[in-house]
């Protein structure tokens, strides 16, 4: 039994995870060397690799000398090894960049002494031949310098600078204990230490010197409190290794202006600028959508009308009209039907409760921990990962027409019964029929938050309605630093959409609405009350969600595709396409059943598991550690003791 | 969990910590092995690679006052090119780096994996997290010429506590290393303690369904 996935995007590390988990050997390679493929975070300067490496795209050599591995009654499946999904990646320094000229990032560690440099044998010696060379070498994020406006070669840091670290995150360290349980973090996080002071300016030099501090996602999502996501995470424990806040509020852009929409009903009783008369309408409107089902009656004259029109009959102001056609359901004005816009506010209202105020929940470290955590879920259960290991192709036997194999970058073959392949590797000639959309993203780090109150740690979500009609509206995400992805004193502004242009014409102008993008002596009066963006980047990421099989030419059945992130502000995309997916290749399999709790396996001397035979090739070829392989391969008898009652 | 859990309000009475402990090292240097002698007293030639296992735990009664409680995090399938996720390695707060003194070349890759270590988790305080040397399979015939103060130099200049030569087959050294880890971490948590994992605050518990599942399985 063998199964390969490529690329480790979230559908893939589900998929992953699942299968080692009903006892399928899996290997999961990607060419990259961090895990999660677009579905990624990264720290400051690992961005800043990504930025380059993104606006360089450099050609990479083409080596055909595997072509003599492929038998003659096989044909080839040509991968495609450079990733166009990222384009249009610009990005902008609102600081003096030049400050930070000779700035490191703190942390970056100096290289650690080779043991026997004054001669003794068996030394000195780069422990980094162990791993494979990396195709278009990006060096390891952590260790590396940004580089600067000048464009000088970045020098890898060779001085430790721990004593400037500060200890910001001693709060907030909150892991899941309880492995029965999701578990939040500290919701109410530290108060500011300093109290009453106004706000310390973050430099860029800073952000540079604290770039550790930061996990900047790719994809900007949240998890909806009863998304298929959560359940996941909860039924297979993987929620063990991750930990969440909730989003603590809900914004709406109005007039000009942001401003708070009270959605739970404790927030509609506290709310200050609604009237009594409004409470009494919204709450009335909100329990009328919880069971909308159960009162055709009152929509179904409008069930060809738009929700906004739907909703301009139901005696609400103008402005709840807006929190709840914007904020609440989250729907388009001009193309949601009345019933999509029961459905989505009934949604957000089932959310509302289970973990907080908000139907939201935001992992700490980022977006990007959640596909590592599947990750660790499927090499506990014997999966391997290969980072920096690039795939040229797909082997498939001509007579049967499914894929036996796949050659590697070193050459080699390596054979397995399923194939998981991310769409961003197929090739030209296999997606000719495919037409994909575009994301646009934004990610700024600034000095405020756009809408200020007596807590500043605060994790936003604000829906910033279209500037034209039919444009699409802006989903903006704002997190503060104890969600571990900012340093302290900063903001991280998360903004996407689906695109209509390049990312910056498409959400540049909101940006300018909410935000002042001028240095500080140009700044007028009217702008200082705005946050400033100290530094930002904006891209288009390929949305290959909703690409029907059938439109890829000639792939074996045994290939299976996973699309890149969608646009959707929760998972389910991604959970749904990894169950399918699973359950076509394993129609009896349960996904993702809960593991066995680790405190209640007992190891039985007399119960080791015959060996099993692994791929036909392994990857691993150093003869120094071919031994060692064999007889560290295959299961150790774990029983499960029968503890559940 | 990054500092462990304190029970009780009075300094006099019993506290319980829970550590996170890494045990990193190239593949089959004998991390599993340590684990398994370590904490269910068991040593087998016949180790497989480890399935289905996140962690083992050690409860340690350490002295009157502490009962000291250790997960034991082995590092499973993504040894093998030593890709490890932060998930693996967020809130420990020590470490085992283990290699074979049979096999020149897992000690090569110490430095890897401690750069790997430092690279990845650091305690509250922004330090390193405390990681001793395990020179194991000590029993057999050494493969190198490293010399006791060659180690302790080794050691110092980079960063690990102390380091110590195990046997897990024959039993040496183990407890005496475990111990002399919980010692640094200890330290370390009472020059800076954890108030976030201190029991005295009140633990926010939102989720209803941990409630469900308790009323309906007893």
């Amino acid at each position: 039994m063998g199964l390969r996935a490529r690329r480790m995007g979230l559908p893939e590390s589900i998929i992953a995870a699942a299968c080692a988990r009903s006892g399928q050997r899996v290997l999961h390679v990607d060419a990259r060397n961090y895990y999660g493929g677009n579905w990624a975070s990264f720290s400051f300067s690992g961005l800043l690799s990504w930025i380059k490496e993104n606006q360089q795209k450099t050609d990479i050599d083409e080596c055909e000398d595997w072509r003599k591995l492929i038998l003659e009654n096989e044909e080839v499946i040509s991968l495609s090894k450079k990733d166009k999904t990222i384009q249009y990646v610009e990005d902008f320094c609102f600081g003096d960049q030049d400050s930070a000229e000779d700035v490191e990032e703190a942390g970056a560690l100096p290289k650690l002494p080779v043991f026997g440099a004054s001669g003794a044998e068996g030394a000195a010696q780069e422990s980094e031949k162990e791993c494979p060379p990396a195709e278009g070498a990006l060096p390891g994020a952590e260790s590396r310098e940004p580089d600067k406006a000048g464009g000088t070669e970045p020098a890898s840091a060779t001085e430790g600078n721990d004593t400037e670290v500060t200890s910001e995150n001693d709060s907030s360290q909150n892991m899941a204990l309880d492995e029965s349980s999701l578990e939040l973090g500290k919701t109410e996080a530290a108060p500011s230490k300093i109290p009453a002071q106004e706000p310390k300016k973050v430099t860029y030099c800073q952000i540079v010197r604290e770039g550790r501090r930061f996990n900047i996602d790719l994809v900007s999502k949240l998890l909806y409190s009863r998304g298929l996501l959560i359940d996941l995470l909860i039924k297979s424990n993987v929620s063990r290794y991750a930990e969440f806040k909730n989003a603590t509020r809900i914004l709406a852009f109005r007039e000009g202006k942001v401003e708070q929409v009270p959605c739970s009903r404790a927030d509609v009783f506290n709310s200050r600028q609604l009237t009594m008369v409004e409470k009494r309408m919204l709450m009335k409107f909100l329990t009328f959508c919880l069971d909308y089902e159960q009162h055709p009656d009152e929509y179904q004259d409008y069930e060809n009308s738009t929700f906004a029109q739907f909703l301009s009959t139901r005696k609400l102001t103008p402005s709840l009209q807006h929190f709840i056609l914007h904020s609440i359901a989250m729907v388009s004005e001009t193309d949601c039907s009345t019933l999509e816009g029961l459905q989505a506010t009934k949604k957000f209202l089932q959310c509302l409760g289970r973990y907080g105020n908000t139907p939201f929940l935001f992992p700490l470290y980022g977006q990007g921990e959640i596909p590592q955590c599947f990750c660790r879920l499927c090499a506990v259960f014997g999966g391997i990962y290969c980072l920096r290991h690039p795939v040229q192709c797909l082997v498939v036997d001509k007579e049967s027409g499914r894929c036996k194999a796949v050659v590697d970058h070193f050459g080699q073959r390596i054979s397995a019964n399923y194939f998981i392949v991310e769409d961003s590797y197929l090739s030209e000639s296999v997606c000719t029929n495919v037409c994909y959309r575009q994301i646009s993203r934004a990610v700024l780090i600034t000095d405020q938050s756009v809408l200020n109150t007596d807590s500043e740690q605060q994790v936003s979500i604000l829906m910033v309605p279209p500037v034209d009609v039919g444009k699409p509206a802006v989903c903006v995400i704002e997190l503060c630093s104890s969600t571990m992805t900012c340093m302290k004193d900063t903001y991280l502004v998360h903004l996407t959409c689906p695109s209509t242009k390049t990312a910056r014409e498409d959400l540049e102008p909101v940006v300018q609405k909410l935000f002042n993008l001028n240095t500080e002596k140009e700044t007028e009066n009217e702008e200082l009350e705005k946050p400033r963006v100290l530094w930002a980047v904006y891209f288009n990421m390929r949305d290959s969600s909703g690409v029907d099989r059938n439109s890829y030419v000639g792939l074996p059945s045994n290939v299976y595709v996973c699309s890149g992130p969608d646009p959707a502000l929760g998972n389910d995309c991604a959970v749904k396409q990894a169950e399918t997916i699973f359950q076509e290749m394993f129609p009896t399999e349960e996904f993702c059943p809960p593991p066995p709790n680790p405190e209640d396996i007992i190891y039985d001397e007399d119960e080791i598991a015959p060996e099993e035979t692994g791929f036909s090739n392994s990857p691993e070829t150093k003869p120094e550690s071919s031994s060692e392989e064999s007889s560290s391969r295959g299961t150790t008898a774990v029983k499960k003791e029968d503890n559940e009652k | 969990m990054a500092g462990g859990e304190g029970a009780g309000s009075g300094a006099a009475e019993c506290r319980e910590h829970l550590f996170k402990v890494l045990v990193i090292g190239e593949l089959g240097v004998g991390k599993t092995s340590i684990i398994k002698r370590y904490v269910h007293q068991l040593f087998s030639q016949h180790y497989r690679a480890t399935i289905g296992v996140d962690f083992a735990l050690k409860v340690i009664n350490w002295d009157s006052k502490t009962l000291v409680r250790l997960q034991l995090w082995d590092i499973a399938g993504q040894e093998r090119f030593g890709n490890m996720t932060r998930v693996y390695y967020k809130e420990a707060v020590g470490a085992f780096v283990v290699f074979d003194v049979t096999r020149g070349s897992t000690f090569e890759a110490v430095s890897k994996w401690k750069h790997d270590l430092d690279s990845k988790v650091l305690l509250p305080n922004g330090s390193p997290i405390p990681a001793v040397l395990l020179a194991n399979k000590c029993d057999q015939k050494k493969d190198g010429s490293q010399n006791p103060s060659q180690m302790d130099q080794f050691c110092r200049e980079g960063g690990f506590v102390g380091w110590f030569e195990t046997s897990a087959k024959d039993n040496i050294n183990i407890d005496e290393a475990a111990r002399f880890l919980v010692e640094n971490i200890l330290a370390n948590y009472k020059s800076f303690p954890n108030e976030e994992n201190d029991v005295g605050k009140p633990k926010l518990d939102l989720d209803p369904l941990k409630a469900e599942s308790k009323s309906q399985c007893c």
